[in-house]
């Protein structure tokens, strides 16, 4: 599938990283590669904007990060969810969800 | 919760900076290497593969700093560095900090303390339990109440709770041998409780007590030495035994406010036979009610009242209301409008004065701005946006700002204890406790913020206006030295300081002027008598019985007081002018005449020879005399304005007068006008009874004596009153002495806008004096050359001068128009001989503030006068 990478939709970055980190602890360049890789390399998350997201995420407390050693024997840093980080997936997931189905309403009928 | 947390994860960030740099560093090229080995392993040679990583990855900086300002406080942390920067800019220029921090100072410490003044004695909050619940009710339009009326809401039950308090009760303390007059507030049984009033040692009045005192904190150090163990003990007042049972705290402020501050709390004896005392009520609501539920039922209360007491004119219903006791209701309910006009004005004055202040400052800063120029131009031009140079710079002056307050603050609480060490020359005690506290705190911290941007928005602003590159071509040196808004700077001190002096010097005059006033009656060779019985000792069921035991007392010291050496007359007056007043407003028939004149006057209930003792000249008729008492025909005497009010030109002794339903009496005398509330009052109509005649007793009895020499024989006098009643309490001074609460306005008035005034005059001055070196110090090289092609010292003396001259003439001029009007108000609060566009005090004004000008403008004149053109012409 060679399909041309598209933009993020403003805010979603962070609904992305909160799914994508449901299945388990994740560094930063899984977490990258993952989205790209479910979204079939659609989505791109440069890096020039995961990390500071990572950071903003941990100062409202969504995340924690611990170090651990990665897949290829080296010391990476781990992100993983937090009770709240839980919650405000669930939260933004129905938002988006509702915002999608609506917009594909407007689609179809107008 | 969820902020809070927040706050205290980016707090730890604060802790481990340096930390979280290393280990995104390392976050970061483990995704490179990540990514690199990932590339190689698709088969890309190492090189190219750590080249393309890179190029992926983007600019390492931007994500460091983006990951970084999701941690931080951005604009503290912009604002830290500001003031850092500012700090040391500002060290290298001690004599420039000094300067501005006094200017700022004065005026900032001026403003603190006149609100630190303002809210203590106007907004003080009560020492009570939650206020805002409690309710001051006026009963059928009465301020006070009776025992009768009292009960009977209290028994309604419609209140959590309902208290009284009669604030103004005098009680006889006797200690030892001796008798003192003492202030002691009388109140129910409950009012401790329903208030919530706390004390410090001991225990409230409780319900059920009986003959409880709670003493005051200054009167148990002043009085009792501060000793604990008279908890439990018994003092007497009124020659009761009372158990002292609980000392207040030294900070206790009362429902009444205004500093009014008791000695000690009594029960209201409820037991003493015939025992009217009335009392103020205060109401606590019940809790989840306000005022405006409880009115409709109390209303219906009153109702009930009008059935119960029923009275001819005022219905109980008809005039009751409910009032908060704290802020502004208070203010209100207690007539003190004026006196919060009066601090009204104090703090518009010292507002200015902070104004003048902040002009010195921006004067300063101008300068300081102008000299900075080169480098300024130089931040600009490598990239510091105007912005960010313009907050650079109002940093400097609020860390000026924080600085001048923390001084302020400090001259504040100096001054504060000064303020309350203060004894007011008043009838009733005030004690002023002006502690610094969060609304001190939080004005200082405004009034700083304030005169930041005050002092260092325009000079900021102007500093980075200029062109860059002219800034940066002509170097440090030769910057244009324009002063043209520095000038306006300094007219408008010289202005607001010509408003500041004439309200100042109007109130010196005023004081001046009330000094010299005569009250109408010789002050200097009177003695005031004051003895005040115990009502105990004198009350009795029937009211003429009572009446005659005190009239005994009175006629026994009349006697023993005109025996005295020295002594040239006694009398009696239930009035002493100038301290206590009446008001009388209502019909008054002429003869037979059935037509009614309405008339306000004051009234006095006097003695025979009181005219005589006071040195009140009689200008028709004679004085009272001992026969003109009950069972006599009745008499009146009128002061000069009654009678011609009523007569004309017509002389009204042998006519009859008859106020209201009072049965007529007949006029017997004429006196010239005195004064006899305060000294500003003019020509007020007068009444004066014969004291022998009236159905009045009260246990307040005043003498009056007319001897040579008062300061002479007041113990004498103490002593003969002393010998009649041993349980009175007695207070005897001069005349003289007693003028204090008629003058305290206009002596208030003079010292602090007079001192307003001179602050804000000294601060203009060295606003005109530092603008007038600063420019000399710019023209040194111009001066060199005029004085190198012959220029006299005189020219270069008139040069400076006429710099001078311009600045105040136009001060002056445009000052002396805002002053005519700014004064306009004041008239108010000055007696009425004096205008409010008092010609000495306008001529006064401006010949103080050219002296003054002069005073700034020598030293420039002289050291322009110095200038030695070699060194001048070498120095460039």
């Amino acid at each position: 599938m060679g399909a041309e990478p598209l933009e993020l939709l403003p805010g979603t970055l962070y609904m992305l990283i909160l799914r994508t980190l449901l299945r388990g602890p994740m560094h930063g360049y899984a977490i990258a590669r993952r989205i790209k890789e479910s979204s079939s390399d659609v989505l791109t998350v440069e890096e020039g904007s995961l990390y500071p997201a990572l950071n903003r995420m941990l100062v409202k407390g969504w995340l924690i990060a611990k170090w651990g050693i990665s897949e290829n024997n080296r010391r990476a840093r781990f992100y993983q969810l937090t009770p709240e980080g839980r919650a405000v997936l669930r939260h933004e997931q129905k938002q988006f969800q509702s915002l999608v189905n609506a917009i594909f309403q407007v689609m179809d009928t107008a | 919760m969820r902020a809070w947390k927040e706050l205290i994860r980016r707090l730890g960030y604060l802790g481990r900076r340096r930390r979280f740099d290393s280990e995104l560093e390392e976050e970061i090229r483990f995704h490179l290497e990540t990514r690199v080995e990932e590339l190689v392993q698709g088969g890309l040679p190492e090189r190219d593969a750590r080249a393309q990583a890179r190029q992926e990855f983007g600019r390492q900086n931007r994500i460091f700093e983006d990951s970084r300002s999701a941690w931080q406080f951005l604009l503290l942390e912009d604002l830290l560095a500001d003031l850092r920067y500012a700090g040391r800019a500002l060290r290298r220029n001690p004599a420039f900090v000094a300067a501005a921090t006094l200017s700022l100072a004065l005026g900032i410490g001026a403003n603190l303390a006149i609100f630190s003044l303002t809210m203590e004695f106007l907004f003080s909050r009560p020492s009570v339990r939650d206020p805002q619940s409690l309710a001051y009710i006026i009963l059928g339009g009465g301020s006070n109440a009776a025992p009768a009326q009292y009960r009977f809401l209290n028994d309604a039950h419609l209140f959590e709770g309902l208290a009284g308090l009669n604030p103004e009760t005098e009680t006889n303390w006797r200690h030892g041998e001796h008798t003192y007059r003492v202030w002691g507030t009388r109140v129910t049984d409950n009012f401790f409780d329903v208030l919530g009033v706390p004390v410090a040692l001991g225990r409230p009045i409780h319900a059920g007590d009986q003959r409880e005192a709670v003493l005051s904190d200054a009167f148990w150090r002043g009085r009792i030495g501060g000793d604990p163990n008279i908890l439990g003990r018994g003092l007497i007042f009124d020659g009761l035994l009372y158990t002292v049972v609980g000392i207040l705290p030294p900070d206790h402020r009362t429902l009444i406010g205004f500093g009014f501050s008791p000695d000690l709390y009594l029960t209201i004896d409820p037991t003493s036979a015939g025992n009217e005392t009335t009392i103020m009520l205060y109401a606590r609501l019940p809790s989840s009610t306000t005022r405006q539920a409880v009115y409709p039922r109390l209303l219906a209360l009153c109702r009930q009242l009008d059935k119960v007491f029923p009275r001819a004119e005022y219905k109980w219903s008809n005039n009751t209301e409910m009032r908060g006791v704290a802020g502004l209701e208070r203010l209100k309910l207690l007539s003190g409008m004026p006196i919060a006009a009066f601090f009204g004005m104090l703090m518009t004055v010292v507002g200015l004065v902070l104004l003048i202040a902040c002009a010195n400052v921006a004067s300063l800063l101008l300068a300081r701005a102008a000299s900075r120029q080169h480098e300024l131009a130089i931040r600009q031009s490598i990239g510091a946006s105007r912005g960010r140079i313009v907050r650079q710079l109002l940093a400097e002056s609020l860390l000026l700002a924080m600085l001048g307050t923390v001084a302020g603050l400090l001259l504040n609480l100096a001054m504060a204890a000064i303020a309350n060490r203060i004894r007011l020359p008043l009838p009733v005690p005030v004690r002023l406790q002006i502690q610094p506290d969060w609304r001190l705190l939080f004005y200082a911290i405004g009034l700083a913020m304030v005169s930041a941007l005050v002092c260092g928005l325009m000079p900021a602003l102007k500093a980075t206006k200029g062109d860059v590159q002219t800034a940066l071509k002509l170097g440090e040196r030769s910057v244009s030295a324009r002063l043209g808004f520095r000038r306006v700077l300094v007219i408008a001190q010289l202005m607001v300081s010509v408003v500041l002096l004439l309200t100042g010097f109007l109130f010196l005059r005023n004081l001046s002027l009330s000094n010299s006033l005569s009250p109408g009656f010789d002050i200097h060779h009177s003695v005031w008598a004051y003895m005040r019985l115990v009502p105990e000792r004198y009350s009795s069921e029937d009211s003429a019985e009572a009446r005659n035991k005190i009239e005994n007392v009175s006629r026994q010291a009349i006697e023993r007081l005109r025996r005295l050496p020295g002594v040239e007359s006694a009398a009696t007056a239930a009035i002493v002018p100038l301290n206590d007043n009446v008001k009388f407003g209502g019909d008054v028939f002429v003869d037979s005449k059935s037509q009614a004149q309405q008339l306000f006057y004051t009234g006095n209930w006097i003695g025979p020879d009181y005219f005589k003792t006071m040195g009140i000249p009689l200008l028709a008729g004679r004085e009272f005399l001992a026969a003109d008492r009950n069972g006599a025909p009745r008499v009146l005497i009128l002061n000069q304005s009654m009678a011609r009010r009523l007569f004309g030109e017509q002389n009204p002794v042998g006519h009859r007068l008859r106020f209201h339903d009072d049965p007529p009496a007949a006029i017997v005398g004429v006196v010239k006008n005195s004064k006899y509330f305060s000294l500003g009052e003019r020509d007020l109509p007068a009444v004066f009874w014969s004291d022998a005649q009236s159905s009045r007793a009260a246990v307040n009895l005043n003498f009056l004596l007319r001897t040579p020499q008062p300061g002479s024989i007041l113990t004498e006098v103490n002593k003969a009153l002393g010998a009649i009643d041993a349980t009175a309490a007695i207070d005897v001074k001069p005349m003289s002495r007693t003028l204090g609460l008629a003058l305290l306005p206009s002596r208030a008035g003079a010292v602090l806008l007079g001192s307003m005034g001179v602050l804000g005059l000294l601060l203009a001055a060295v606003g005109l004096y530092g603008l007038l070196m600063y420019s000399v110090s710019r023209r040194i090289r111009e001066i060199g050359i005029r004085v190198a092609l012959g220029a006299k010292p005189g020219t270069v003396g008139c040069m400076v001068c006429r710099g001078s001259l311009l600045l105040v003439g136009a001060g002056l001029g445009i000052g002396g128009v805002l002053g005519y009007f700014a004064a306009v108000p004041l008239a108010m609060f000055l007696v009425p001989e004096l205008s409010p566009h008092d010609p000495v005090s306008l001529i006064t004004v401006f010949a103080t503030l050219l002296l003054v000008a002069l005073a700034a403008t020598f030293p420039p004149v002289i050291r322009a006068l110095r200038i030695d053109p070699m060194v001048a012409l070498r120095y460039e």
